[in-house]
C-alpha cells in the first residue's frame, strides 16, 4: 500500500542543523506560534481554529437523552475527533490509529476530566432526562500540532454554544425554540488550552512550540500541557520518548502559562466582538413588529 | 503565441477549432490536460488554461494543484526508498506507487562502481518512462551523452514543498517573462549565494554554505507561492526579507 | 467514599501509615516465566503485575488486520523498520479490581498506557541494533492499588534487562501526589511519594519515568488538576522516588544474577556474565 514518506535525509539534518543554530525553518522564534485564526459560525457552537496551515472545524450540538444509571444527576458530555482521509491520505475511516487515540484521549483529559463543564448544571429531571452534549471536531487540514488547534477548537466551541431554554412545571419538561426563548450557554467553570512542545536534540535540549508537520515528523519527544488562565494545570503528558531535563520541563510549564493566558485573552476578545456581532439593533430590533417585507 | 486573452476552460468543455494550431509538417501534440477522442474531438480534463503553441503545434492546459502525474523528460526530485538488486525505489509524491531508478543510471556508473544511496537520500533525475498502470523510471544521466547533466545525488541543503504551478513556472526556459517568477533571481542579486534544483514534482530543492540563506529562500518561496505573488510584490517580498536578516 | 485527609496534618502519616517519602513495599523478581526470553513479575504494595517478553524476533504478520485495536504502540522509526518495533500489550484481569469491571478491547485508556510503555522503552533500548524485528511485551495486571503505570515502566524494564536486550539504562518510574486537592491554595501542602489507590482518587498525583540515575524524565503524565506551583515539588519528590526505585531494580538483577551464576544455571548467558557481580 502506498503510504506517507517520511521526510528525507537532507530535511532532518537540515532541520536540526538549524535548530540547533536557533532557526526555525518558517522563521519563527522557538516559543512563537504561527497565527492564530477564529472564526465561529452564523449557528451557535462552531468554531474554526487555524494556526497556520493546520485548521480545525469544531461544532457543538446538544439533544435531549435519558442520563447514565450510574450518574443520574448528571448530563452527557462527549467529545468525537476522528481523522478524515480529508486531512491527510494516511488517516482511513474507521481504523483509528495512535494518533487519533492520543488526541481523544487527551481532549477527554483536558476538558472533561478537568471539569470545564459543569456537567451536573445538564441534569434536566433527575435519573430521567438530561442534556447530551456532543463536540464533534474535524480535522480539515493538517499541517502539525493537531492537539493544540483541536483543543482551542473544542473550548472555543462550547464556549460559543448555547443550547435550548427549557422548564419542569409538574414534571413536564418543555424544551422551548429559539424564537420562544433566546438559548442559554453552557454552565462554564474554566478554559483550558494545550500547549505542545516538541524535543529535538540527543538529549531532547532543543524545545519548540508549535511545531509543523515536518518538524513534528522529526522530534524525539513531545509534551502536552494544558493550563487555564488561573494557573491549574489540567494534565501532563509526556508519554515516552527521548528523556528531557526535569528542570526544563519545569520552564517549559511556566511558558505553557503565558501561552496559555494569551490564548484565553485572545478567546475571550473574539467571543465578545461576535456576541456584538450577533446583537445588532439589539433587544429593540426583536421586538419590532412589522417586517421588512 | 498564446492567444492575448487567456482563455479557461472546464473539464468536457468544448474547444473552438479556431484555437487549435495547425502547421503544415508537425503532427498536433496534446500536453497535460488534454485527451484526443478518436476521430477528431478533444476535450479538456482539468480546469485551467488553454495554451497552444503554434509554432512547435502543440497545446496543453496549464493548471495549479492536484498530484503531480510523472511525464517523460520531466526532471522531478525524488526521494530514495529502499534499494533493491538493480534498482533503487524512488518515491516523487507521498501516497503513490514508487518510481524506479536503475542503479546504472548515473554518470559513469558500472557493475563494480555505483552510488550507494541510504533510504531517504535525494536525488534529482529525469523521467524516462511513463506510462498509465506502470511505474515510472528514472535517470540521471543522458543517455545521448553519458553525462550527469546537474543530475544526481543532492547532498546537504533542503527540499522545500512548492506548488506544481509554481515548480512549472521555475523550470520555465524564460521563468521571468513567462513565469513571472524572479524571487530567486532577486535575492541572488542582493549577494546570497545559494543553489537550486527545482522539481517538476512541486519540490525544490535550495542548497548553501549557510542555513540562514537556505531558509530564507525557503521563506520567499513559500510566500509567493501562497500568497500568488506578482513580480513587484516579490520585489518588495526580497527586500523586506533581507532587511529581516540583518 | 472520600478520603479523610484532616488526619494528614496532625500525625503527618498518610492513611496507610506512611510517611510522605515513603514508597510502599517494593518486590521483584525476573525470569520467572521459563518459556519466555524474558520475564518479570512486580509489586508495587498491592499493585502487581506481571511481564513477559519475546523478541527481538522477526516480527509477526502485520497487524494492520486487526487494525490499532491489538493496540500496538509503534515505539521509535517507523516504515522500513531501521530499528526494532516495540509493541506493548496490556491484559489488565477481571479480578484485579474492586468492582469486576469488563475492559472493553478498545479502552483508549489502555491503548494509551500502551503508547506510552512503547515509546518510553524504544527511547532507552537499543533498538538500532535489531531491524526488521519486533520486540513483543506483554503485560498483565493481576492486582490494582494506585500507581499502575508506574508498576507497569518498572515490570517491562526489569524483563528487557532479563531477555538481554542491549538498553542504555533502566527506565523506573514512580508516583507523586499533593496533599491538598487544587481547589485549596494552601502553601503548606506536602508532595507525596507513591500514592495508592485511594490517595490516587482523591488528590492531584502525576507519573514520573526517568532514565538510569540521571533527572532526565521520559514519562510525565498527570491527568488532575492541579496548581503549577505544585507541579516542582511533586516532580522533585517523583525523580527521587524514581532513583530509590532504579536501586530496588538493580539490586532484584544483581541478585539473580548471582544466583544464576551460584548455581550455574546460566543457559541463557546472554548479557550475564559482563554483568559486575559484588
Amino acid at each position: 500500500m502506498p503510504r506517507e514518506i517520511e521526510p528525507s535525509l537532507n530535511e532532518k539534518q537540515f532541520v536540526l542543523q538549524a535548530l540547533q543554530e536557533k532557526f526555525r525553518l518558517d522563521g519563527r522564534q522557538f516559543d512563537q506560534y504561527r497565527p492564530l485564526e477564529l472564526t465561529f459560525g452564523d449557528q451557535y457552537g462552531v468554531a474554526d481554529v487555524a494556526f497556520g496551515k493546520t485548521k480545525i472545524l469544531a461544532k457543538a450540538s446538544a439533544e435531549v437523552t435519558v442520563p447514565y444509571a450510574d450518574r443520574p444527576l448528571d448530563g452527557v458530555f462527549a467529545i468525537a475527533t476522528e481523522l478524515s482521509p480529508m486531512a491527510s491520505p494516511a488517516f482511513e475511516v474507521n481504523r483509528p490509529t495512535e494518533t487519533e487515540v492520543l488526541l481523544s484521549r487527551l481532549l477527554e483529559k483536558t476538558v472533561r476530566r478537568s471539569g470545564a463543564l459543569d456537567t451536573e448544571s445538564l441534569c434536566l429531571v433527575a435519573g430521567q432526562k438530561c442534556w447530551s452534549i456532543r463536540v464533534d471536531v474535524h480535522v480539515l487540514s493538517h499541517d502539525g500540532n493537531l492537539i493544540d488547534t483541536a483543543c482551542f477548537a473544542v473550548v472555543a466551541a462550547l464556549r460559543h454554544f448555547r443550547k435550548p431554554d427549557t422548564s419542569v412545571e409538574g414534571g413536564i419538561l418543555t424544551v422551548y425554540t429559539p424564537a420562544e426563548r433566546e438559548p442559554v450557554p453552557l454552565s462554564w467553570l474554566h478554559s483550558p488550552f494545550c500547549v505542545t512542545w516538541s524535543f529535538y536534540g540527543d538529549r531532547g535540549e532543543i524545545a519548540v512550540l508549535d511545531a509543523t508537520w515536518t518538524e513534528e515528523q522529526i522530534r524525539v519527544a513531545s509534551c502536552t500541557i494544558s493550563l487555564n488562565r488561573h494557573g491549574e494545570i489540567c494534565q501532563i503528558s509526556k508519554l515516552g520518548g527521548t528523556p528531557v531535563e526535569a528542570v526544563a520541563l519545569l520552564q517549559c510549564t511556566s511558558i505553557a502559562l503565558t501561552k496559555a493566558k494569551d490564548f484565553s485573552v485572545f478567546l475571550d476578545k473574539k467571543l465578545a466582538e461576535d456576541t456584538k456581532k450577533r446583537n445588532i439593533g439589539g433587544f429593540m430590533a426583536e421586538l419590532r413588529s412589522e417586517n421588512d417585507r | 503565441m498564446a492567444t492575448a486573452q487567456p482563455l479557461y476552460v472546464l473539464p468536457g468543455d468544448t474547444i473552438d477549432p479556431s484555437l487549435i494550431p495547425t502547421h503544415k509538417k508537425l503532427p498536433l501534440r496534446l500536453g497535460p490536460g488534454l485527451r484526443h477522442i478518436p476521430p477528431s474531438a478533444i476535450v479538456p480534463t482539468v480546469a485551467g488554461q488553454l495554451v497552444a503553441d503554434h509554432k512547435k503545434n502543440s497545446m496543453w492546459v496549464e493548471y495549479n494543484g492536484g498530484r503531480y502525474i510523472p511525464a517523460p523528460n520531466d526532471l522531478v526530485i525524488g526521494q530514495i526508498q529502499r534499494s533493491a538488486a538493480d534498482f533503487y525505489f524512488m518515491n516523487l509524491t507521498p501516497f503513490t506507487s514508487n518510481a524506479t531508478l536503475p542503479q546504472l543510471a548515473f554518470e559513469g556508473a558500472t557493475k563494480k562502481n555505483r552510488p550507494q544511496l541510504a533510504s531517504g537520500a535525494l536525488v534529482y533525475a529525469r523521467v524516462v518512462l511513463a506510462n498509465r498502470h506502470m511505474d515510472p523510471e528514472l535517470e540521471c544521466v543522458s543517455s545521448s551523452t553519458g553525462k550527469a547533466e546537474g543530475l544526481g545525488p543532492l547532498t546537504g541543503g533542503m527540499a522545500f514543498d512548492v506548488s506544481l504551478g509554481l515548480a512549472r513556472r521555475l523550470l520555465m526556459a524564460r521563468s521571468r517573462e513567462e513565469g513571472k517568477v524572479e524571487i530567486l533571481e532577486l535575492l541572488g542579486a542582493e549577494g546570497l549565494a545559494f543553489e537550486t534544483a527545482v522539481g517538476r514534482n512541486g519540490k525544490v530543492w535550495v542548497g548553501s554554505d549557510s542555513a540562514k540563506t537556505i531558509i530564507l529562500v525557503g521563506r520567499a518561496l513559500r510566500e509567493t507561492d501562497d500568497g500568488k505573488l506578482d513580480v513587484d510584490q516579490q520585489k518588495k517580498l526580497a527586500k523586506r526579507l533581507i532587511r529581516e536578516m540583518k | 467514599m472520600p478520603l479523610d485527609t484532616s488526619a494528614y496534618s496532625l500525625a503527618l502519616l498518610r492513611v496507610d501509615g506512611r510517611r510522605w517519602n515513603e514508597l510502599r513495599r517494593m518486590h521483584a523478581q525476573i525470569r520467572t516465566q521459563a518459556a519466555a526470553d524474558g520475564s518479570s513479575y512486580l509489586e508495587m504494595g498491592h499493585t502487581k503485575v506481571m511481564c513477559v517478553v519475546t523478541g527481538p524476533s522477526e516480527p509477526g504478520p502485520r497487524r494492520s488486520a486487526v487494525g490499532a485495536s491489538g493496540g500496538t504502540g509503534v515505539g521509535g522509526g517507523s516504515g522500513e523498520a531501521a530499528q526494532a518495533e516495540v509493541a506493548v500489550s496490556i491484559v489488565i484481569a477481571g479480578f484485579s479490581s474492586v468492582d469486576r469491571k469488563r475492559t472493553a478491547r478498545g479502552d483508549k485508556r489502555i491503548l494509551e498506557m500502551q503508547s506510552t510503555i512503547s515509546n518510553a522503552l524504544a527511547g532507552s533500548l537499543h533498538t538500532h541494533l535489531y531491524p526488521h524485528s519486533a520486540i513483543n511485551i506483554s503485560l498483565h495486571v493481576l492486582s490494582q492499588d494506585g500507581s499502575l503505570l508506574a508498576a507497569l515502566i518498572n515490570a517491562a524494564t526489569l524483563a528487557c534487562v532479563d531477555a538481554g536486550i542491549p538498553m542504555t539504562d533502566y527506565v523506573a518510574a514512580c508516583t507523586a501526589g499533593s496533599t491538598s486537592t487544587y481547589a485549596a491554595g494552601d502553601e503548606a501542602a506536602d508532595p507525596l511519594l507513591d500514592l495508592n489507590q485511594q490517595e490516587e482518587q482523591e488528590l492531584p498525583g502525576l507519573t514520573v519515568a526517568t532514565l538510569g540515575e540521571s533527572d532526565r524524565v521520559a514519562v510525565l503524565v498527570c491527568e488532575s488538576r492541579v496548581q503549577v506551583s505544585r507541579l516542582e515539588g511533586m516532580l522533585a519528590v517523583a525523580v527521587d522516588g524514581c532513583k530509590q526505585v532504579r536501586e530496588i531494580l538493580d539490586r532484584v538483577v544483581r541478585d539473580k544474577g548471582r544466583r544464576m551464576v551460584q548455581e550455574g544455571t546460566i543457559e541463557k548467558g546472554v548479557g550475564v556474565n559482563d554483568m559486575e557481580i559484588d
